[in-house]
């Protein structure tokens, strides 16, 4: 799997590089700035980019821009967007039109080598990465009449769990239950939320995340 | 002096009278002579009031010479050859004098060259080529001055004489009325009829001389219509004289206005009715900025001397108070403008401290937004020192320890110790981004107010409804500053308004963005105390916004932020 990466600080760039390349990635792209990236996307038409949001010069959105670039110019290139922050606005203005091929993760992921490299492995294939702390910001976020309510305990992990992108197998083996048991919950919360079952599973993070939103 | 001259202005008018009637060539002596002291009378008496009126001004001299002269030439009338010479001499100058007496209105002085050039041009022909043509034997036995008798040299010395003086009148003019003249020298509203008057008597001069030297028919018709016409400007002069007179009647009425203690704001408007000038301004001197300054305090530059506007500089006491900035033709008027600027004193004084005061507030304003604004530029860079340093670097670690980890091998003990390091890493950077954030919050710089907004009420403690209604981007000040309302009237909920719910809205007019957050708690909130909200007022009147807080005792607390945005 060929990765393409955007990270200003040295340090982290190659702890990145080396971490991805110990996990049999093909880093064929490592760049400090946002131009460099997007002439390394065009040039080597990598599986999977992956852009830290703040990148010179001005640090404040070059990488959330070329990372929408990317999505626009190079559909077959998928965006995980990295950030120091949990910015929900920014998750959302990302994930607004598709969640296809798109994440956005706290930095701190990085430090958890495997459920990181999952998430890479997830974008990079099609699927959805919304960082737990995103989920739980909008999922925490107080509602009037609030329909969570309806939820049980293990069906709210599992909207979480949807939420971050994972497929019904994942969420199977992150709460060690049987997959059928996890299609289950899935059926039985859309139900009670009122949404249209749909089958992919990216469709599904954006309908998640949109009723989250409201 | 003054009184000597208009005595014998009187007498001599008297004398043309006699002279006239004495004559022994002259047809119709009674219509002569009451054109003549239409004439002589009116320039001497209006030349001597303007004398009076500005004794340092050409002006009032040249009128009065203008009426000595025309008798002089009456006196080519009189039937004694010496009186007859004396009169034929001075007998095209008063034209000349005429000219010269249009072109120096109003100061009494020609100020561009081309009209020195054309006055001086006029007395050559009206002094030397009248010389010329009678010692060639013009006018006939009784010049006694002839010294050759040359009848056709004479006469074509007549006709160059007049005719270029017919040119020289009609030239004088377009000068007369140009803008640039109206520029060096503006005129008093008064003095339009003049002007026309003045211009009337060039063309019926410039008339008279061309009928002169063609020999014309009507030419003493022409004469007879010329000489009432020039007798018309002392008469409009005087005309303009009284109703400059009518503006200081204006200057009672001001003075019992003043009286009745108007304020700053009145000021300009009682000048302006004063002076009659609707365009008049003020401005107050400010030693200490050593600035001129409008009543709102806000620096004013003084008008350049060729703007077309003109500057009085008030002094009470020997210190500068204030300047009227006025249309120039005011300047005409020294003793009005003098009477109002002495008669203003203590209300100026009042007007100066008022703007006074009001640039202190400016200049505070201005420091107290500079404060804020360097603070908030100096907790970006903490902000970006902290992402771009501490953080990455402990995301770095984190992956360090990771990597150590795995070769760690079965230790059961190191992995325990190397686990625990991590999560102490998780915290020190969930910590970190608490701090960062409190800082500054970087996705407004990025994204502007409605991103950020909408990540600030995800967080909040309590259900929120949010409306942003603002398109495109506001300045960073203003941003920052909704920002902070939004997000420590939210914390304020958080902690003291056992509230239930609160809505947050954020919408943007032409030239307002107005921020307000509603809760439905228990009110009565704490605004001065230390609380933050102090700090938020500071923030929102640094940018001359307003902070309103409305929080009854069991009624929900209301914050209302309006900040001004071009």
């Amino acid at each position: 799997m060929r990765v393409a990466i955007a990270e200003d600080s040295v340090l982290l760039r190659e702890g990145l590089a080396r971490l991805l390349e110990d996990a049999d990635f093909d880093v064929v792209g490592s760049s400090a700035d946002a131009d460099d990236l997007l002439l390394k996307v065009r040039s080597y038409v990598p599986d999977v980019a992956i852009v830290a949001i703040r990148l010179p010069p001005t640090h404040t959105d070059e990488g959330l821009r070329a990372a929408l670039e990317i999505r626009e110019q190079h559909p077959g290139v998928a965006v995980l967007v990295l950030s120091q922050y949990v910015e929900v606005g920014l998750a959302l203005e990302l994930l607004a039109d598709s969640a296809e091929g798109v994440g956005y993760l706290l930095k701190d992921r990085i430090g958890d080598v495997d459920d990181f490299l999952g998430a890479v492995r997830r974008v990079a294939g099609g699927g959805s990465a919304v960082d737990p702390k995103i989920v739980s910001a909008l999922i925490g976020r107080q509602r009037d009449d609030d329909p969570l309510a309806s939820l049980t305990a293990r069906e709210r992990e599992v909207l979480e769990l949807m939420a971050t992108g994972s497929s019904n197998q994942g969420i199977a083996d992150a709460l060690v239950i049987t997959l059928r048991s996890a299609e289950k919950y899935v059926s039985s919360i859309f139900g009670k939320l009122g949404l249209p079952s749909t089958g992919s599973e990216s469709r599904r993070v954006l309908a998640v995340l949109t009723f989250l939103r409201t | 002096m003054l009184w000597a001259l208009a005595l014998t202005g009187v007498a001599v008018s008297a004398a043309a009278v006699a002279l006239a009637y004495a004559s022994d060539g002259l047809v119709d002596p009674g219509i002569r002579s009451a054109l003549l002291v239409w004439v002589v009378l009116p320039y001497v008496l209006a030349g001597l009031v303007a004398w009076w009126r500005r004794p340092e001004s050409r002006f009032g001299p040249l009128m009065v010479a203008v009426g000595f002269t025309i008798f002089l030439s009456g006196l080519q009338f009189s039937n004694a050859p010496l009186a007859y010479t004396f009169g034929m001499v001075f007998d095209i100058l008063p034209s000349v004098l005429f000219l010269h007496v249009c072109l120096a209105f109003p100061g009494g002085r020609l100020e561009l060259p081309e009209e020195r050039w054309l006055v001086g041009a006029g007395y050559f022909a009206a002094v030397v080529l009248q010389i010329v043509k009678m010692l060639l034997g013009a006018g006939g036995p009784d010049n006694l001055i002839a010294i050759v008798t040359e009848p056709a040299v004479a006469n074509t010395v007549e006709d160059v004489q007049l005719l270029s003086l017919a040119a020289i009148c009609l030239a004088g003019i377009p000068l007369l009325l140009s803008p640039r003249r109206a520029r060096t020298r503006p005129l008093p509203p008064w003095a339009r009829l003049l002007v026309d008057s003045f211009a009337l008597g060039l063309v019926s001069i410039a008339l008279l001389f061309v009928a002169g030297s063609f020999g014309w028919e009507s030419f003493q018709t022409i004469q007879r219509i010329a000489y009432i016409v020039i007798g018309l400007s002392p008469v409009a002069f005087a005309i303009g004289l009284l109703s400059a007179r009518l503006a200081r009647a204006n200057l009672g009425d001001l003075l019992v206005e003043l009286h009745a203690d108007p304020t700053p704001e009145e000021l300009p408007g009682l000048f302006a009715r004063a002076l009659r000038d609707p365009t008049l301004e003020l401005a107050y001197w400010l030693p200490e900025f050593e600035t001129w300054a409008d009543l709102e305090g806000n620096p004013v530059e003084l008008p350049d001397a060729d703007s077309g506007r003109a500057t009085t500089l008030i002094e009470r006491d020997g210190t500068r108070l204030a300047a009227l900035v006025h249309t120039g033709s005011l300047t005409d008027e020294r003793e009005l403008l003098d009477a109002v600027s002495a008669a203003a004193g203590i209300a100026l004084e009042n007007g100066r401290l008022h703007a006074d005061l009001r640039a202190r507030l400016l200049e505070l304003r201005g420091s107290r937004q500079r404060v804020v604004e360097a603070g908030q530029e100096e907790r970006k860079r903490l902000e970006r020192n902290l992402h771009d340093g501490a953080q990455q670097r402990l995301v770095a670690l984190s992956l360090d320890l990771r990597m150590l980890e795995k070769r760690l091998g079965d230790d059961p003990e190191a992995r325990a110790l190397v686990d625990q390091a991590r999560s102490e890493i998780a915290m020190s950077l969930d910590e970190l981004r608490d701090i960062a954030r409190g800082l500054h919050p970087a996705v407004l710089t990025g994204y502007g107010l409605g991103v950020a907004l909408e990540s600030l009420v995800a967080r909040a403690p309590l259900p929120v409804t949010l409306t942003v209604t603002v398109d495109g981007r506001l300045d960073e000040p203003v941003e920052v500053a909704a920002y902070y309302v939004v997000s420590e009237s939210l914390a304020n909920i958080g902690k003291h308004a056992q509230a239930s719910t609160a809505t947050v809205t954020a919408v943007r007019s032409d030239d307002e963005l107005v921020v307000e957050i509603v809760d439905d708690g228990v009110g009565g909130a704490d605004t001065e105390g230390g609380s933050g909200l102090r700090g938020l007022a500071d923030r929102v009147e640094a940018l001359d916004g307003r902070l309103r807080v409305w929080t009854p005792r069991g009624g929900g607390t209301r914050v209302r932020a309006e900040l001004p945005c071009a």
